[in-house]
């Protein structure tokens, strides 16, 4: 009988730290490492590219963190979370992590996460929920200070600053800023659950507003509201969503 | 303690508020017509007796303070009580005082003035005990400012005491991730090259023990607390490898400027984080530290992300190291951290002090 070979990806910012998990690999035959990335962005062209079995992940890492990482792989791999932090053990979870290994870890501990991992790989379905699933439970960081999206294997950062306004495209929503619209696959619902409700308003059922974009609002002929922002667009404002611009517009 | 004699100003003005009492007292009996030595001797005598006599209620005020919880009725009835008492005494005092002054020739008729009848004693005593009662009334009033300032002075020594804590605990506290990530790096060490990882071992306790010595006392020189900042830094290079390069600019002189300690851990601690863990290909750290004039001006430097989105304001660590120097300086200091070419500067200085 020949065993099932696995094939992995170690990803952290800290060459020893990734020596280590190497290390422990070596004595596993069956785990193929495919690559090493020493930051998000690697990781996600890295992942995207090669598709890896399971992916060793840091969390504290540069330009991306391995929660932003993960919500931007497609299919998503079986994961291991590394870190030094233990804040984020609720969170990992969240996202259907096999396991969560601080740092330093014994030879045991890393065992013990192999054979979970390789328990889940053997059921057949590795992938934890949708990436789109992903974002509305993880609700342990809020409010989101940036967003990530990836068009093939380019990662985009958008800072929340830079965002005018967000509108539903079915399972999609369209991130627009000054510059262009990014889509991200995700529902308007679980996006604006991540958001600042001081920042950012829903005036319709596919409109989310960033607050101080708002120029003017504009009554229709047929009576409806219109929200015209600082760059001149016009969105359409239902009636839920002018009560809650007038409740909140009022407050300030 | 006796409230009026907690300080002169309170004895001068009591001594000073019988005076007008002395006045009205001359004045009265001038209106019903006594001959005016007859009215100063009378009044000057009944004053003087008073004022001394009627101190003690101070005394007496201080045994019984007014308290929640104590019954009402036993304070009232024993200063009643009093009241009356020191009112005789000094109604007799005074009628003692009248007879002995009527032995001399000139105050002789003093006696057919003020005679010592049981009409008369009692008049005095009313008097008496009523004076008795108003001081009773001005001590508590001073004893309950006492109470005040007691108290005022007791929240705000507590609140020095607070911060001195809050101090205290910020300069002990280690950030516990610099420690596991130096642990995991060790732990990586021992297989790969075990001669660096007894290295970092040495370091790694190098850097406790000083910061553990060094947190135990308020201020450093320079020169003490860059030692552990190199510590932790060469801790840090052995960790990030090629991303932290770090470069020192320390003039002359600046080593010996005595500083609050544990102040410029924090601001490399936050470059670390910043400036080396965040960026992919890491950077350089710059410190700088020199004397201007009486000042002592320090600048750390690291660069930072420009993807990332700069949050307006001090952090968390700049921010404690902003009111420790406001606390111990007040405003002769001067703290600026900004963004600026990529690089995050925080600039501080504050009053050198002399060698601890």
């Amino acid at each position: 009988m020949t065993e099932r070979t696995y094939t992995a990806l170690i990803v952290d910012d800290e060459e020893l730290a990734r020596a280590i998990v190497k290390e422990h690999l070596a004595t596993h035959p069956e785990i193929t490492v495919l690559a090493e990335c020493a930051n998000g962005f690697d990781a996600v062209k890295v992942a995207t590219d090669l598709k890896p079995d399971l992916v060793f992940l840091d969390i504290q890492m540069p330009k991306l963190d391995g929660f932003e990482v993960l919500e931007l792989l497609d299919p998503q791999p079986t994961v291991i979370f590394i870190t030094a932090y233990d804040q984020h053990a609720l969170r990992a979870f969240e996202v259907h992590a096999v396991d969560y290994l601080m740092k330093p870890f014994g030879l045991d501990r890393f065992e013990e996460a192999l054979v979970r991992a390789k328990a889940r790989l053997d059921q057949g379905h590795p992938a934890g929920p949708q990436p789109s699933e992903l974002s509305a439970t993880a609700k342990s960081e809020w409010p989101l200070d940036r967003l990530v999206v990836r068009d093939g294997a380019k990662v985009t950062l958008i800072p929340m600053t830079k965002l005018d306004y967000i509108q539903a495209q079915d399972d999609y929503v369209l991130l627009k800023t000054p510059e262009k619209g990014h889509l991200k696959q995700q529902t308007l619902a679980s996006l604006e659950a991540r958001l600042d409700p001081k920042r950012f308003l829903r005036i319709h059922r596919s409109y989310i507003i960033q607050l101080d974009r708002l120029a003017r609002l504009e009554q229709t002929p047929s009576e409806s509201w219109v929200a015209v922002l600082n760059d001149g667009t016009k969105l359409p404002v239902s009636r839920s969503g002018y009560a809650r611009l007038k409740e909140t517009l009022g407050e300030g | 303690m006796h409230p009026l004699l907690s300080n002169r100003k309170r004895l001068g003005a009591y001594l000073l508020g019988w005076v007008p009492c002395w006045a009205l007292q001359a004045l009265q009996l001038l209106v019903m017509h006594w001959p005016l030595h007859f009215a100063l001797v009378l009044a000057t005598l009944s004053s003087a007796l008073g004022a001394a006599l009627f101190f003690t209620s101070g005394y007496l005020c201080s045994a019984l303070p007014l308290r929640q919880g104590r019954q009402p009725w036993v304070i009232g009835s024993a200063i009643g009580l009093a009241a009356v008492l020191m009112g005789a005494l000094w109604a007799w005092l005074v009628l003692r005082f009248v007879v002995l002054a009527s032995y001399w020739k000139p105050l002789g008729d003093l006696v057919r003035w003020a005679p010592t009848n049981s009409g008369m004693f009692m008049g005095l005593v009313g008097t008496g005990a009523l004076f008795y009662l108003v001081i009773v009334a001005l001590n508590y009033v001073l004893i309950s400012q006492d109470q005040r300032q007691e108290a005022e002075r007791t929240e705000q020594n507590l609140r020095v005491m607070a911060r001195e804590a809050e101090l205290k605990a910020l300069r002990a506290q280690l950030n516990p991730h610099f420690l596991f990530n130096s642990l995991n790096s060790i732990s990586a060490l021992t297989t790969l090259d075990p001669k660096r990882a007894r290295e970092m071992c040495v370091l790694l306790s190098d850097f406790l023990r000083k910061s553990l010595r060094l947190g135990e006392r308020p201020t450093v020189k320079l020169a003490e607390e860059l030692e552990m900042v190199r510590a932790y830094l060469s801790i840090e290079q052995i960790r990030f490898g090629s991303r932290l390069s770090v470069e020192w600019d320390i003039a002359p002189g600046a080593e010996d400027a005595v500083l609050p300690t544990l102040l410029l851990q924090p601001l490399v601690e936050n470059a670390i984080k910043h400036g080396i863990a965040a960026l992919a290909e890491g950077g350089t750290i710059r410190i700088a530290a020199a004397r201007k004039g009486a000042f002592l001006e320090v600048r750390v430097e690291n660069p930072t992300d420009p993807d990332a989105e700069h949050p307006v304001g001090l952090g968390m660590g700049l921010r404690q190291v902003k009111s420790r120097l406001q606390g111990r300086y007040g405003s002769e200091i001067f703290f600026d951290a900004a963004q600026k070419d990529g690089r995050h500067c925080v600039l501080l200085a504050f009053p050198t002090e002399v060698n601890p």
